[in-house]
């Protein structure tokens, strides 16, 4: 029942009710303060993340010519579409964009950064116009412009140029520091890779205040994206395009070179890959294609790839054998087509035997039962000792990335590797350049160069010069004088006498008949794989060599048939274009 | 200083101050005061809202008292019909009436306000039994939950709070009351069933909102980022960023105390806090000392509505409420809610009045 009491107790509950409200005024009162004075500066920041939005616009990259200012490797313009998260619903942009567009589009959809995603790439630039008409309809897309790497004859010259891709995990967290970005382009192979630090250049970005839209209210700050040096490299565009159409069909190696200075002026590597592919970014079913390709365009064979040298090794023997004495002034050497030792037959690639052949000649018929007794006068280690001598298994200091060596066989590596002991018809097939013997084919290029320089190798080189943005030369390589090989001039002489013969009477005689005294050798690399590798290389004019040159031809039967071809054609070009 | 001149006030402040910050961030202000602009409308709204006012001041509270449960009748009615004709605002909620003029779930609040304090004044001999408590509970549970239907979970809970506090208010005895809220309470995990997505991903947005803060917190990390960025003076009257560049949602309704704590910072803030805080101590002190029991219900679950509504609104600006669709009272843009705080504040100025007048006769 109601009373007077029941009246008193509702003024106790308002009571109660009040002391409630001012408990609950107390608390907001304090939320207020811990917000917007304890961590102001904190949301302040915050905030300023918010509406400000700096856009880096990845760095230029510097351009790539050859000797003669041709251009190889530049960057062009591209566009693509970013999509800022929070500033609308995703699906209805995508489908409006996709109307707009008018076709289907394949969406990329990549995560970049906080709150951005890129929605498609490469965008022709029609559909550019498209999007940009229909801005309004189209609430946080940005059409951004963006550097892409451009390469002109890019299989052609992608061996040397190497390629450019979108920076890895691993390589970031070694180059982030360096300020390298997520999104960012790194050289990965060839000169782009080698000289990364001297074509990078510097990024730009673009400050700008945003509205919860992603609309850009204003920009604040600009800095455009800039390159800072371009390369000019020793290669002869003309040159290189000549080597590689003169493989033809067959796959190989064409490397020529200047002996007086170290300069590269073409290198060939077949087959070879598009590195534009790369530069718009590869596919999973492209790059699957490259790699599991048979033939490996990827591999880069004039510095990366193996190969037994074949007869093209016996230079060096000869080389060897003379400098030592043990092959005496007019000696000859009986060859039956084959030479028998310890109860076993060695064969000469000529069956029916070369007859009697003074040193020279050896060298010229390119006659493996010479070279076996040779070989066997000088023993495995003196053999390499010399090879070591000249380079082989040595970094040849050339400037592109990925150089490998080649593997040059020893009693002691023998013993220790395969617990057998070095026979003596290892000794001769090392002689011939068989067996367990594995070069690159740059290793053989420089010891052509050795022998064209008589014992003076320059450091091998594609930069030729480097040039600020201005067109400034900031940077030139000089010849530098890698080493020399002293060795008496009657080694040289004899050895280069006999290379000439090689043209003029011997296994080279698809080249005899050109205006230029040449100096060359074949080399027929027996191969477990098929059909022999043929090899042919030297220098010309061989009394002042200025080229060098050497040609593999992967398969191509024995060395006076398609590499001596290929070279050929190519010395026809130089001496008629370049001339001597 | 007489209550009622100290209520007019304080009410009158905060309806400038909420027209001023509706202003701040109109985005249509070019459109000139009378136009279409928000800060306009509001205005209009404002003098047709304090007409309300002055004739709730003046008219005769019992009467309307005695009326109330047709009031009461009449609002459940259109609340059934926003349910069949309603139209759906931006979220997809039907919360209107007259191509969205009128939001009777505001109109049923005053309603039931009245009805709920005649019924228990009428009642008073049966406070304290059970049999009391059921029936006022269907009466709350009827508009809440087809305000509930619309979806309108923050109003809803409204009237379970007025039904609550009327208990407590009514000198309902202790134990009892703690058994009741120990049940609601054991109820609140299974409500989690009874919620639309929308209004569970707000709950987990609350618990935590930089989980997503692009997404379901978006609002609740935009604000608390406005308010925080005011600092203790804020960013200068119309510029704050937060608000301009539109990173803040709902700037005119819902969160217009952040927008306005961005541009006058802790100090503007305090303001409008201080006003609410001298608005309700007013009010209930006008209760307690009321002579009549429905007078004294009335003005307290008056009180108690305000700074429920308050509470959560503020509360949700600063990140320690749950985002519901409570405005802010007297300040958020929007004529239904305006006009019957008005015309609430109006019927507690007369009780206040009464009361003046009443003690003054006393010792005369």
């Amino acid at each position: 029942m109601w009373s007077e009491e029941m009246g008193e107790k509702v003024r106790q509950r308002i009571t109660l009710l009040f002391w409630l409200g001012i408990l609950l005024f107390c608390v907001l009162s304090g939320r207020l303060w811990y917000l917007s004075v304890l961590r102001a500066d904190w949301f302040r920041e915050r905030s300023e993340r918010n509406r400000v939005r700096v856009v880096f616009l990845q760095a230029l990259r510097g351009n790539i010519y050859d000797r003669n200012g041709f251009c190889l490797a530049k960057d062009v313009p591209r566009f693509r579409l970013v999509f800022l998260v929070g500033s609308g619903q995703r699906e209805d942009v995508l489908q409006r964009i996709k109307s707009i567009l008018g076709k289907e589009v394949a969406f990329s959809l990549r995560e970049r950064g906080a709150g951005e995603v890129v929605l498609l790439e490469d965008v022709p630039l029609e559909d550019v116009v498209k999007i940009e008409e229909n801005r309004g309809a189209l609430p946080g897309v940005l059409i951004e412009t963006y550097p892409m790497r451009s390469y002109e004859s890019g299989e052609v010259f992608a061996p040397v140029l190497g390629y450019v891709g979108r920076i890895s995990a691993e390589e970031l967290k070694t180059l982030g520091k360096m300020g390298y970005r997520a999104e960012d382009r790194v050289g990965k192979s060839g000169v782009e890779a080698f000289y990364e630090s001297v074509l990078r250049g510097r990024e730009g970005y673009r400050r700008v205040e945003v509205d919860a839209l992603g609309r850009v209210v204003q920009v604040l700050d600009f800095r455009p994206p800039s390159f800072t040096h371009s390369l000019q490299l020793t290669i002869d565009a003309e040159l290189q395009k000549v080597c590689y159409e003169a493989l033809g069909k067959r796959n190989g190696v064409v490397i020529v070179g200047d002996p007086r200075n170290g300069e590269i002026l073409a290198f060939v590597s077949k087959p070879s890959f598009d590195p534009n592919l790369f530069s718009r970014g590869v596919t999973a079913q492209e790059w699957l294609r490259l790699i599991q390709e048979a033939s490996n365009p990827l591999l880069v064979r004039p510095i990366q790839a193996l190969y037994p040298p074949g007869s093209l090794f016996k230079i060096l023997v000869a080389l060897a054998a003379q400098e030592e004495k043990v092959v005496a002034p007019r000696e000859t050497f009986f060859c039956p087509g084959y030479l028998e030792y310890a109860g076993r037959r060695y064969l000469c690639w000529r069956r029916g035997g070369h007859g009697r052949v003074s040193f020279e000649e050896a060298i010229a018929q390119s006659c493996n039962v010479a070279f076996y007794t040779l070989g066997l006068r000088l023993g495995p280690e003196k053999i390499a000792r010399y090879a070591r001598m000249f380079g082989f298994g040595e970094n040849p200091g050339l400037d592109l990335s990925g150089v490998n060596t080649g593997f040059l066989p020893t009693p002691e590596w023998k013993r220790e590797t395969l617990k057998e002991i070095w026979y003596p018809g290892d000794t001769m097939n090392l002689s011939i350049g068989q067996g367990y013997l594995l070069v690159t084919p740059f290793e053989m290029y420089l010891l052509l160069c050795a022998v064209a320089g008589r014992g003076k190798v320059y450091n091998p080189h594609v930069l030729f010069r480097v040039i600020d943005a201005g067109g400034q030369v900031v940077q030139e390589t000089k010849p530098y004088l890698r080493k020399v090989i002293t060795l008496h001039s009657q080694t040289w002489d004899a050895v280069v006498r006999g290379m000439e013969k090689v043209v003029t009477q011997g296994t080279g005689f698809n080249c005899r008949g050109l205006p230029v005294k040449l100096a060359a050798k074949t080399g027929t690399a027996q191969n477990p794989q098929g059909r022999e590798h043929s090899w042919f290389g030297g220098f010309f004019p061989s009394d002042n060599p200025r080229f060098v040159f050497l040609v593999l031809v992967e398969h191509g039967g024995d060395g006076s048939g398609e590499a001596a071809h290929v070279a050929r054609r190519i010395i026809e070009w130089i001496l008629r274009e370049r001339g001597v | 200083m007489r209550r009622d001149y100290l209520l007019y006030l304080v009410v009158a402040s905060l309806c400038v101050l909420g027209i001023a910050a509706v202003y701040s961030v109109d985005p249509l202000r070019e459109e000139g005061f009378w136009g279409r602009s928000f800060a306009g409308r509001q205005f209009l709204w404002n003098l047709a809202g304090w007409g309300m006012f002055i004739l709730f001041r003046f008219a005769d509270f019992q009467w309307f008292l005695k009326k109330s449960s047709i009031w009461y009748f009449l609002s459940v009615l259109a609340l059934g019909a926003v349910l069949v004709f309603g139209e759906s605002d931006e979220t997809g909620a039907k919360r209107w009436l007259f191509s969205r003029s009128v939001q009777p779930s505001e109109i049923a609040k005053f309603a039931f306000l009245l009805f709920l304090s005649w019924y228990l004044s009428v009642n008073r001999d049966a406070l304290g039994f059970w049999n009391l408590l059921v029936k006022s509970f269907f009466f709350t549970a009827l508009p809440a939950f087809l305000i509930f239907l619309e979806p309108d979970l923050g109003t809803a809970l409204v009237f379970g709070i007025l039904w609550f506090g009327a208990l407590l208010i009514g000198g309902w005895q202790a134990k009892k009351l703690g058994i009741l809220s120990g049940m609601l309470f054991g109820l609140l995990p299974a409500s989690w069933f009874f919620l639309k997505d929308y209004q569970r991903r707000r709950i987990l947005a609350f618990l935590d909102p930089w989980q997503d803060p692009l997404g379901s917190g978006y609002n609740v990390v935009q604000s608390q980022i406005a308010i925080g960025a005011g600092g203790v003076l804020g960013q200068g009257w119309l510029s704050g960023k937060q608000t301009q560049l539109r990173f803040l949602p709902a700037r005119y309704t819902d969160f217009i105390f952040a927008s306005w704590c961005e541009q006058l910072g802790f100090v503007g803030g305090m303001v409008i806090i201080c006003l609410f805080g001298v608005l309700f101590w007013v009010i209930l002190d006008t209760a307690t000392r009321a002579r009549e029991l429905e007078k004294q219900l009335f003005a307290s679950l008056f009180g108690l509505m305000l700074l429920f509504q308050v509470g959560v609104n503020i509360g949700m600006n600063l990140g320690i409420a749950p985002v519901t669709g409570i405005p802010l009272p007297f300040v958020s843009y929007g004529g239904s809610s305006l006009f019957v705080y008005l015309a609430c504040t109006g019927i507690v100025a007369r009780i206040a009045w009464e009361v003046e007048e009443g003690e003054k006769r006393q010792w005369m």
